[in-house]
This record gives structure tokens, C-alpha cells and sequence, in this order.
């Protein structure tokens, strides 16, 4: 009957991102949503719960708006949730957002598992969930494609790594970082949704956590991508595509 | 003490990180340190390459993961204090920077696609974000700065000749918690895109699997490749995953990237920013890939590229 | 006054937004080209509590309140207008008729399969001879020891061949007039009632029309739905909340065709710019979006006025009114930014304005709508 930790990041959807005049992001339209890779990890937790019993627990660390993205967790098989949220929690830094996690949970919530999206859809930075199991003394399989629980309390875990595949297996208590592959997050039932307020929220306040370090990593800067080459324009007749090739052997593409 | 250092998994990853190591070392007069998991006599490679120091693993056992490594290799970087410790972003490598830094109490740049040194000197890196759709500076106010770098960011350090460095080798490491059981090597398409001088891309405009046909044909009249974009490998499935263009697939810097049906959005079009000449057709004029392209039709994929392959065959007789 | 939706309606609206998106929207092309009911989604809807959101849960529902369960027939009209009208009348009229009038016996029997989703309802009250003109109906239903005796045809009956449990209106006293009519819940397969063919219709194809047939169909006087003569009233009511439900079902429509209208006019190149850059389309989308909005907030402050237990027949009537008027001339103009593609099958809004015509004339037609609203206002 494991006790699965289960992550989640409230993040900017990207989609309502637009480009401002002067190259500037404009975030002006923008709406909120879990991170997409948590959402996998939320559902694993779900799951494995389903075939082994025990419990769900989700955490997040972010502004009191992120309230939504709880209630929306919690719509997603989760028991309870712990919250810690704060105005300045907005653009936490990974070693940041992993120190208050590993508090959080060393103090707080007993596990045996913890699940952690691959990277966050925002910045993608790919580090929280292995810089928690550090920060936690545990082990880290990254980049997991397939989970199971075993016997005597190890994991079995299939990683994507560049030339295939690799199983691996650990003692458990593990903290797991997950690829959309392992599974279809479920769309919450109108039940669901209702009645994830009625589970318990823990809300922790900046005041009663450690003090948050300074980040090591500071952003100087944030501009929209350029990819501006803006060249020529041609039509789909005969006579476009003709002057198209006699652009592609002008650059010395084709003889 | 001052020192650029740099770890990577694969022997050609190494080589392009020697690349930017040596210029971060030409800039401050330091040595450049590589950490390899090769034998002896490769050493000599890394060192034409530009490192002054090549720092051997020995072989992990069959079951042993990289993360064996961590301790001795941390206790290292304590021990010898570099400015800057890079590490080749495979998944293996992001995992372990991400504990490495950690450990060490230090930040990481992740995916870091280019560096550079401020006017003060700092190492200023940048990544993307959003998805691709924005590029976020950083720098880093502890010690060692890192950052893992993806592959192709650099070119291989050309080799120089004549270069001398030290080399030492690093005992077994404990062994680590997590065992590896098997591995299944996938099988790779027949050939590697990254290599490909042209690539000709399809994305969502194809309606059935057996289009992709047309872009085989292109692609054979101008010796090259097919990619794909995203949709395509990963919730079509009618190519594979080696072959997906873009940030969570593979960079391309072909000579020519034609897309076919292609929309052109940040997530794909990071993937091709390398290439020399960016085409595209697409039947919509606002396709955010025109901005990204150098030529670009504007019609039905399925009309024009017919048309093209006709074009082309005039001028080149079809090799292969 | 806020203009707010609750934490969990925007969750939930998200919800049913990603299931159209996921398994209405890729087979809405083919359910309307093939007039088929897609019982495959009605049977995942079921899993998602989306049959029966306003229902108590002790009656198999989600316990949630009608705004909710609006902008749920909202998100689905979007993406297949036929779905969205199943759900609605199902919901909106024969789950509420039962509970507002029903016993706990058949609240327990009926209304709990119905609210999860198990048997679908319908509403059964249209015949040949009598449309608007409710009180020219000939189906009678006798009473004959312990059960009724119905005979009669109905017609334009949305389930008839798919439902189970069927809310029929019949006379039990046709001196007594307005008061002379009563509603019986009769389950599929009782002997007597059949469905005809499914009517080949214009639009909303998928959903599925057809006569019902009475001839001498016994049914229990423990199936009478609430008091004798009641009827009317009961429909009457039951009318006020499948009008909020149409509603949402033209906001769904006209959503669909501005959507469209915008992906379309920035993508057709014409005279060497996108059409969307001409006026005359930027105006038609300013209209369709302006209207899309007044429709909203019309239809969900109806919803509201039910959720408060205010009266609300009159805002349902203009809701009704507005946003299915809106959704005819709407899914108009979007053809016509559409041009030549618009008028072809594969275009959604050649869809679009084939199912928004019947809205102007079901539960209602507009101009009972009319009828009703000047009634109220003139009083």
C-alpha cells in the first residue's frame, strides 16, 4: 500500500502566448494550467494507487492563484494536497522549487514514491524532480516510459535514454521523473471536479518554511524567439515554382 | 583554481563541448579538463581537441548506472573549484548535472544553446523557453556555473596537432542504489537525418501515411532525407521517433530544409534554425514557418509538390 | 452583480471542452453524414458524469447546478450540435420532469438510471395536428382499471427510436381543457408503444426523430407522473429549462462558426491579402462575435435565475429567442466568408447552418417564443 507523492507545476499556458510589438512577450491573454507532464504524473500516482492501494498525495509550490491548478489535481485521483504558496513564489528558480518541496515532504509526508514530470512546459528546465531526490538522499530514474511496483518494495522502470530503452530497477523509497508516453491523463468527470474540494488542502505559508535561498541562477533576460528570415514568396503556379528552382540553384542548393 | 571543465557520455558529444571549452579557456587563460568514459588510447583525441587534462572513467559494470559516478566526480569538482563545468545533454547526462549541481549547491542552465562572456566577464548562457517560443538569458551567481549542452549546439573540436595534456584515470565508483537490467536498443532508421545535407520535412498537411511518398521522392532527387514533424512520429506513428525534428527531437543543419504541409510552429522550427536555406509550402499564407523561411510557396502541398518534383527532374536526372 | 464562474464550472467547462475535442469533434463529420447516434460517446459521457450534472446525487446525478450543466451543451454544440441536443433534452427536460413531479418510487426507478446516464429520456408531446397549437393533440389515455390506455400518434419525437424512458403527454379529460392533459413515464419495450423510422432530416442529423405509435399501450397508474391534468404545467415548465438548454446549444453553434469564420478569413489569400483584412468580413466576424456575447450572458443569466429558484420563463424565452435567431443569421454569414468551400460537405459550417435552422423552430418556435415574452412584458 504505497504512499505516492505525486508533483505539479501551475504554469503559463503557452498556447495564449503572443508576440508583442517590439519582441517583447505579451502575456496579457494569457490562461493557467497544470504543467502537461505533471499531468502524467498525476495519473501515474492514480493509477498505481488503483492497482496497489495505499495513497495520493499532490504538492505544489506556487502563487494563490494556483489554487485552481489543486482543486484541478485533486480532481485527478489525488487524497489530499499540500500548497505552499506566496506572491514571490511566482518564478521559483528549480534548485528553489526543489528545497521547498524536500521540506515540505521530509517534515510532513510520509512516502514511498515520488512522481515528478520529466520537465515543466514552461521553462523545461528538466531539474526539480532530480535535484528533490538529491536534496531528499533518495535515487532518481529520469525519463520514464513505464512503471510497475515489484515485490519487496522495488521499482521497475523503463527509461528512454538516445539509443533505446533501458530497465532499471531500485529499492524503494525513489523519486521518478516521467514522458508523456507512460500514460493518458483521464478527463475529470463532473464528480471529480466537485468533489476535489471536499479533500484536504494543507496550506503552508512562506512564514513557516525555511527561508527560500537566493537563486543561483539568475534570468538577465526573456524575448520572443526569433526566427525571422522572411524571405520571398512564391506562388503555386508553373511559373512560381519555376523562379522557386531558379532560387534554390541561385544559392547553390541545386547545379 | 580556475578551470573549464567539461563531461560527456559519448566521444562526439565530447568534441563538440571541446569546442566551446577551449574558447571559454582561451578567454581567461585556463585549462580545459575533459571527463570521459573512454579507454587509454583515446585520450590523445580529446587532447588534439583542445583539452589540457583527460580524466578516464573506467567502465561502469553491465548493471551500473551513470549516477555511480556522482560521488567521486563531485568530490572532484569540489576539489579542484572550476569556473565552469559543462556536461553533454544526453538524458543521462541532464539527470546527472541536475544532481551533480545539487550536490555541489550550485545553479544549472539547462539546454543551454549558446555562451558567451558579459562585459564584467560573467558567463551569460541562453536557453529556450515557452516551448521554444522565447529565449531566456541567464547567468550564474555560484561556482562552478553549469550548463548541459545539447547535441549539435557546437561543431567537433577540429584536432590540433602537436597539443600535450595529462591524463589520469578515476577509480570505480561505489556502487549506486539503481540497477540497470536490460537494454533495448532500438533500431534506428535506415539513415541519420542529422547528417543529411538536405531534408526534406512533413507535417500536418499530410493526410494519409502513403503521402509521404511524394516527400521520398524529393528527397531522393536531391540526396537526401525525410524527417518529420512531432504529430507525425509521436501520435501517428507513421515514422519514427528518430526521425521528429525539433525541441524534444532532433536539430538538423542541412544545407536545405524543405517542409511539406508543415506549419512552422517554435517547437519544430527550434529544430531547424541551423540549416542554410529554409523552404516551405503551405496553403496558409499566415503559417508561422513562412517567417522562419527563405522561400516559401504558398499553395496545396498535394498540387505543388508534383509540380516541384517535375521542376526538379528537369534540371537533375533522379540519382538513386 | 459578478460576472464570475466558480473555480469548479471552469474546471469543468475545461473538461468537457478537451472530451468534444477528443471524441465528439473527429466523428461529428460522420454521425451527421450517417444520421447516426454515436452510442459509444453517449456511453463515455455517462462515465463523466455528464448526463444528469443538475440531478441530485442521490437520484444518480452529479449534484452540481444548471449553469454548470449549461456550459457543459455549450462546449459539446461546439463541436456537434446533435450531441449537444441529446444530452440537453434529455437532461434539461425529461430528467427534470421527473424530478420536479415524480414520487420517490419513481424518482428512484426512473430518474436515477436516467442522471447516470444508463437510459436515455425523452419527451413526447408533439403530434401530426398539433405543433405550437399544444391543445389540438388527439392522444388520449383512458383509465381502465389499474392502468391507462393510450392511443395516439406523436410525431417529431428527438430519441424516440433510442430512448428509454419516454415522457408522454396524453388526455385523460379533454372537457377540462388546459387542465385535462397528464404526463406518463412509459419504459421502452412496454407493449403497445412503437418508434417509426428515423425522419431523414436538414440538419442535426445524428440526433435521432421519429413518430411514436400508441395503440392500446397499457400503462401502470403508478406511472402517472405527478397529478392527473397536470400536464401542461409540468410541460410548461419543463419547456422553461429546455429553452436555457437550447440556448446553450446555438452559443455552442455560433461559437463553432466564428471559429472557423477567423481560421478561414486569415487564411484566404485573396487579391493578393487575407480576406480578413477586407471590411466586409472583419465586420461579419465583429457582428458574429458581438452577438455570440449578448447570447451568452442572456442564456447563462437564465441559467442563473434557475439556480437562484427565481423565476425564469421569461429570460429562458428570450435566450431561446436570441441565440438561435443569432445562430441562423450567423452560421449565414459564416458560409459566406466560407465562399464556394463553405457551401461543400467537409466544410463544418456547411454543417453549422443546416443544424442551427431547427433551433428557431423546435421547443418552441421563435414565434411562440415571441408569444410567450410579449405575454409576460405586456401584462
Amino acid at each position: 500500500m504505497p504512499n505516492i507523492v505525486a508533483c505539479f507545476k501551475w504554469v503559463v499556458d503557452e498556447a495564449y502566448i503572443r508576440k508583442g510589438a517590439s519582441g517583447a512577450l505579451d502575456f496579457s491573454a494569457v490562461d493557467y494550467k497544470i504543467s502537461d507532464y505533471d499531468r502524467n504524473a498525476i495519473e501515474e500516482a492514480a493509477r498505481l494507487k488503483g492497482l496497489h492501494g495505499g495513497s495520493v498525495t499532490v504538492l505544489t509550490a506556487g502563487v494563490p492563484e494556483a489554487a485552481k491548478g489543486v482543486k484541478d489535481a485533486l480532481s485527478r485521483g489525488a487524497d489530499q494536497a499540500f500548497f505552499a504558496s506566496d506572491p514571490s513564489f511566482s518564478q521559483l528558480e528549480s534548485s528553489q522549487t526543489a528545497a521547498i518541496l524536500g521540506e515540505i515532504i521530509r517534515f510532513l509526508i510520509p512516502f514511498d514514491l515520488i512522481i515528478c514530470g520529466e520537465g515543466s512546459s514552461d521553462q523545461y528546465a528538466q531539474q526539480v524532480g532530480t535535484r528533490l531526490a538529491e536534496n531528499l538522499g533518495i535515487p532518481c530514474i529520469s525519463y520514464v516510459q513505464k512503471l510497475t511496483i515489484g515485490e519487496g518494495g522495488r521499482i521497475l522502470a523503463e527509461r528512454r535514454v538516445e539509443e533505446g530503452v533501458e530497465v532499471v530497477e531500485a529499492p524503494l523509497p525513489v523519486l521518478v521523473t516521467v514522458l508523456p508516453e507512460i500514460n493518458t491523463p483521464r478527463i475529470p468527470g463532473v464528480k471529480d471536479t466537485l468533489m476535489a474540494s471536499k479533500k484536504p488542502v494543507v496550506a503552508i505559508k512562506k512564514e513557516e518554511l525555511l527561508p527560500v535561498g537566493a537563486a543561483p541562477l539568475q534570468t538577465l533576460g526573456m524575448t520572443a524567439t526569433r526566427m525571422e528570415r522572411n524571405g520571398e514568396i512564391f506562388a503555386a503556379t508553373p511559373e512560381g515554382i519555376a523562379r522557386f528552382v531558379e532560387a534554390l540553384q541561385k544559392r547553390g542548393i541545386i547545379s | 583554481m580556475p578551470g573549464i571543465w567539461i563531461f560527456a557520455e559519448r566521444k562526439d558529444l565530447a568534441q563538440e563541448l571541446l569546442t566551446i571549452g577551449r574558447e571559454l579557456a582561451l578567454q581567461t587563460g585556463v585549462k580545459v579538463t575533459a571527463i570521459v568514459t573512454d579507454q587509454d588510447d583515446q585520450a590523445d583525441i580529446y587532447i588534439a581537441g583542445g583539452a589540457d587534462e583527460v580524466v578516464l572513467l573506467s567502465p561502469l559494470a553491465e548493471d551500473m548506472s551513470l549516477d555511480a559516478w556522482l560521488p567521486v566526480i563531485a568530490a572532484e569538482t569540489k576539489g579542484a573549484d572550476p569556473d565552469i563545468f559543462l556536461i553533454a545533454a544526453t538524458a543521462r547526462g541532464k539527470d546527472f548535472a541536475a544532481r551533480l549541481a545539487a550536490r555541489l549547491e550550485t545553479g544549472l542552465c539547462s539546454n543551454c544553446i549558446a555562451l558567451s562572456r558579459g562585459e564584467d566577464g560573467t558567463v551569460v548562457m541562453e536557453r529556450l523557453a515557452y516551448g521554444g517560443a522565447a529565449v531566456q538569458q541567464v547567468s550564474c551567481a555560484t561556482r562552478p556555473v553549469m550548463a548541459t549542452i545539447p547535441p549539435r549546439t557546437f561543431a567537433p573540436a577540429p584536432a590540433e596537432h602537436g597539443r600535450s595534456g595529462e591524463v589520469r584515470k578515476l577509480l570505480l565508483p561505489p556502487t549506486s542504489p539503481v540497477r540497470i537490467l536490460d537494454r533495448k536498443i532500438k533500431e534506428r532508421s535506415s539513415q541519420d537525418i542529422t547528417e543529411a545535407k538536405v531534408v526534406i520535412c512533413v507535417g500536418r498537411g499530410m493526410e494519409k501515411q502513403e503521402d509521404i511518398d511524394m516527400a521520398r521522392q524529393l528527397a531522393d532527387l536531391l540526396g537526401g532525407e525525410v524527417g518529420c514533424t512531432r504529430p507525425i512520429s509521436e501520435e501517428l506513428h507513421w515514422l519514427p521517433d528518430d526521425l521528429c525534428i525539433g525541441l524534444s527531437g532532433v536539430q538538423v543543419k542541412p544545407d536545405l530544409y524543405l517542409g511539406l504541409g508543415v506549419s512552422g510552429q517554435i517547437q519544430h522550427a527550434t529544430g531547424i534554425r541551423g540549416a542554410r536555406v529554409i523552404c516551405a509550402v503551405n496553403k496558409d499564407e499566415n503559417a508561422p514557418i513562412f517567417q522562419a523561411a527563405d522561400l516559401g510557396i504558398v499553395g496545396d502541398l498535394y498540387d505543388v509538390t508534383p509540380k516541384l518534383i517535375e521542376a526538379l527532374k528537369k534540371i537533375k536526372p533522379l540519382s538513386r | 452583480m459578478e460576472f464570475k464562474l466558480t473555480e469548479e464550472q471552469e474546471l469543468i467547462r475545461k473538461n468537457m471542452r478537451e472530451f468534444a475535442d477528443k471524441y465528439v469533434e473527429p466523428i461529428a463529420g460522420e454521425i451527421d453524414e450517417n444520421s447516426r447516434h454515436p452510442a459509444e460517446v453517449f456511453k463515455k459521457l455517462a462515465e463523466g458524469d455528464w448526463m444528469g450534472i443538475p440531478i441530485p446525487t442521490e437520484y444518480g446525478g452529479a449534484g452540481s447546478d444548471y449553469l454548470t450543466h449549461i456550459l457543459a451543451i455549450e462546449e459539446l454544440s461546439r463541436s456537434c450540435a446533435s450531441t449537444g441536443f441529446t444530452v440537453s433534452i434529455h437532461v434539461g427536460i425529461a430528467c427534470m420532469l421527473v424530478l420536479l413531479n415524480g414520487t420517490e418510487e419513481q424518482k428512484q426507478q426512473y430518474l436515477l438510471p436516467m442522471a447516470k446516464g444508463e437510459k436515455l429520456g425523452a419527451f413526447v408531446l408533439t403530434e401530426p395536428g398539433a405543433g405550437t397549437d399544444v391543445m389540438a393533440a388527439t392522444t388520449t389515455a383512458v383509465l381502465d382499471g389499474d392502468a391507462y390506455v393510450i392511443n395516439g400518434t406523436k410525431t417529431f419525437t428527438s430519441n424516440g427510436p433510442t430512448g428509454d424512458v419516454y415522457m408522454v403527454f396524453a388526455w385523460t379529460d379533454k372537457a377540462a381543457g388546459r387542465k385535462g392533459m397528464s404526463c406518463f413515464i412509459i419504459p421502452r419495450g412496454t407493449a403497445g408503444m412503437s418508434a417509426g423510422t428515423h425522419f431523414k432530416k436538414m440538419g442535426l442529423r445524428s440526433s435521432q426523430t421519429s413518430e411514436m405509435v400508441f395503440k392500446d399501450c397499457r400503462v401502470p397508474k403508478a406511472n402517472l407522473l405527478g397529478k392527473e391534468g397536470a400536464g401542461l404545467v409540468m410541460a410548461m415548465a419543463g419547456f422553461d429549462h429546455g429553452r436555457v438548454g437550447i440556448a446553450a446549444q446555438c452559443i455552442g453553434i455560433i461559437q463553432a462558426a466564428l471559429d472557423e469564420s477567423i481560421r478561414y478569413s486569415k487564411e484566404r489569400v485573396q487579391f493578393g491579402n487575407p480576406i480578413a483584412r477586407n471590411q466586409a468580413i472583419s465586420w461579419m466576424i465583429a457582428d458574429m462575435a458581438t452577438e455570440l456575447s449578448a447570447a451568452r450572458f442572456l442564456t447563462y443569466h437564465a441559467a442563473w435565475l434557475k439556480d437562484q429558484k427565481q423565476a425564469f420563463s421569461k429570460e429562458a424565452a428570450m435566450a431561446k429567442l436570441f441565440a438561435s435567431e443569432a445562430a441562423m443569421r450567423h452560421t449565414i454569414k459564416a458560409v459566406q466568408i466560407h465562399g464556394g468551400y463553405g457551401y461543400c460537405k467537409g466544410a463544418k459550417v456547411e454543417r453549422l447552418i443546416r443544424d442551427a435552422k431547427i433551433t428557431e423552430i423546435y421547443e418552441g418556435t421563435s414565434e411562440a417564443q415571441r408569444m410567450v415574452i410579449s405575454g409576460n412584458v405586456l401584462r
